[in-house]
């Protein structure tokens, strides 16, 4: 059976640097930094008190109180975004699209608001009773239903959840489906909210996050900092969408994955670079042909060394004509919405020949050696690129995107 | 300063299942089969045990038993 080509035609996100992909896009281009001190939560209890929060950001501007109520703020984003990316994509759904329409969304942690309030109604304000909605809100698998129901979708839908890898292993997995015909289109990407205490508590314990910002691949980096939102890619057949005349980003053109087998929080270079390298095989894709590289780039110590290593590993000497950059450092590290957020940037980066930079840098690390487009976008011809993602635990998801004339 | 070093060999011996007799000052974390990860829920213990902050930076210079013995007098007497 010959393969289909697919491509992405709408694109929506929300996240520190905006409600909308424009203006998400704006700020990547500028090299705007989303990270500020939490509103969201009681600071005095925190050592870090940073992170990229949705900034000014009111549900009640795009739901209504009844709506709200089984509303998670993670299936919020999920929603928002989805309207937009369906909205530029433009699809008309017949009856019979609606059945092979599929939605396959990455979250790492869900519903985790709802289930932070529940615990504090229980233990701390000594109520005995919570919101009768917390499971339908808390559920990891409630922002792709909640995507069903308002746009009547009625094919494949669920979560993936992989930690930081989780959006690229849902785009993954809805390229496939697509591209082998067992879906027409797609609405795939990654939502996470995870701004509670008990979460910040749990990354403070872990040591990873920075107390000021994120400075990936830069000496003097001091760890990742947490962001939050969601992106969602609309994909479809490259052959659907010329016949509808849609707008084309860019074409998935390949997806690997592999796993480390080795540490729960420490990344294996090997791994990785089985990820990448099974990426650009099922693209068919030559490591000359690779312009760009959304990296993962969290900030940590172990993170940019290994995945600076990985590139080196698998692009030979190839890697020092690659950009690479980090755009965490703009809109901080979104877990499980983390993959679809980089790969908006990416198409974006292609579509206007501008590679996003990777901010807050200070100087060369003698062990993160190639060119991390420091501080400023660089206007660079992408015709291929490859966005990484590279989650605890080992289980990494790497994309692989082509222009498309 | 004795009796911390003792209490600290303690805990992390029972955060790696080995007993007292088998660390000394000098055991490095290498030789005890410490990671990165291992380490920061030792410095959980030892910041239980004498209600003390280590900062995340310290945590990843500790190579030795004596390194968290001095890290933890020097947080005390920054205390006191």
């Amino acid at each position: 059976m010959k393969m289909r080509r697919v491509v992405v035609t709408g694109i929506g996100c929300i996240s520190s640097l905006g409600n909308d992909s424009n203006q998400y896009w704006q700020a990547l281009a500028a090299g705007k930094c989303g990270i500020r001190k939490l509103e969201t939560l009681p600071v005095e209890k925190l050592k870090v008190a940073i992170g990229a929060e949705v900034p000014a950001y009111d549900a009640l501007d795009f739901f209504d109180k009844r709506q709200l109520g089984l509303l998670d703020r993670c299936s919020q984003f999920a929603l928002i975004t989805a309207r937009e990316a369906l909205t530029d994509a433009g699809i008309d759904f017949s009856p019979e699209e609606r059945e092979k329409t599929a939605v396959i969304l990455g979250t790492a942690g869900g519903g985790k608001t709802t289930e932070d309030d529940t615990y504090k109604s229980l233990y701390h304000d000594g109520k005995n009773r919570v919101n009768p909605f917390a499971i339908p809100r808390a559920m990891p698998s409630a922002a792709p239903s909640q995507v069903t129901m308002e746009f009547g979708i009625h094919g494949p839908a669920f979560t993936v959840s992989s930690a930081c890898s989780s959006a690229n292993h849902a785009i993954g997995q809805a390229f496939w489906m697509v591209r082998n015909g067992s879906a027409e289109v797609a609405i795939t990407g990654g939502c996470e909210a995870s701004f509670t205490l008990g979460m910040m508590k749990s990354w403070e314990a872990l040591r990873v996050l920075s107390p000021d910002l994120c400075r990936p691949f830069s000496n003097g980096r001091r760890g990742l900092v947490l962001g939050e939102g969601a992106g969602i890619l609309i994909l479809e057949s490259l052959e659907n969408a010329r016949a509808r005349g849609a707008k084309i980003y860019a074409e998935i053109a390949g997806f690997g994955m592999s796993s480390d087998a080795s540490h729960i929080t420490q990344p294996s270079v090997d791994g990785a670079s089985r990820a990448v390298k099974a990426a650009l095989t099922d693209a068919e894709m030559n490591i000359n042909e690779v312009d760009y590289v959304n990296a993962h780039g969290t900030g940590t110590q172990a993170n940019d060394v290994s995945e600076t290593q990985t590139l080196h590993q698998v692009f030979g000497k190839h890697a020092r004509k690659l950009k690479v950059s980090s755009t965490k450092s703009m809109h901080g590290h979104a877990l499980g919405a983390s993959g679809a957020l980089e790969l908006v940037a990416t198409v974006l980066a292609m579509k206007d020949s501008l590679v996003p930079p990777t901010i807050n840098y200070l100087e060369p690390d003698p062990a993160c050696d190639l060119d991390y487009v420091p501080n400023v976008a660089v206007e660079h011809r992408i015709k291929a690129a490859v966005s990484n993602s590279f989650a605890f635990g080992g289980l990494n998801a790497v994309i692989a995107v082509r222009a498309v004339d | 300063m004795e009796k911390i070093s003792i209490r600290v060999i303690e805990l992390i011996a029972q955060a790696i299942e080995k007993t007292s007799d088998d660390i000394s000052p000098s055991s490095t974390f290498d030789e005890l089969g410490i990671d990165s990860l291992a380490a920061i829920n030792i410095a959980f213990d030892v910041e239980s045990e004498f209600d003390i902050e280590i900062p995340d930076e310290e945590i990843h210079k500790l190579k030795c038993v004596q390194d968290v013995v001095t890290g933890v007098e020097k947080l005390l007497a920054d205390r006191h």
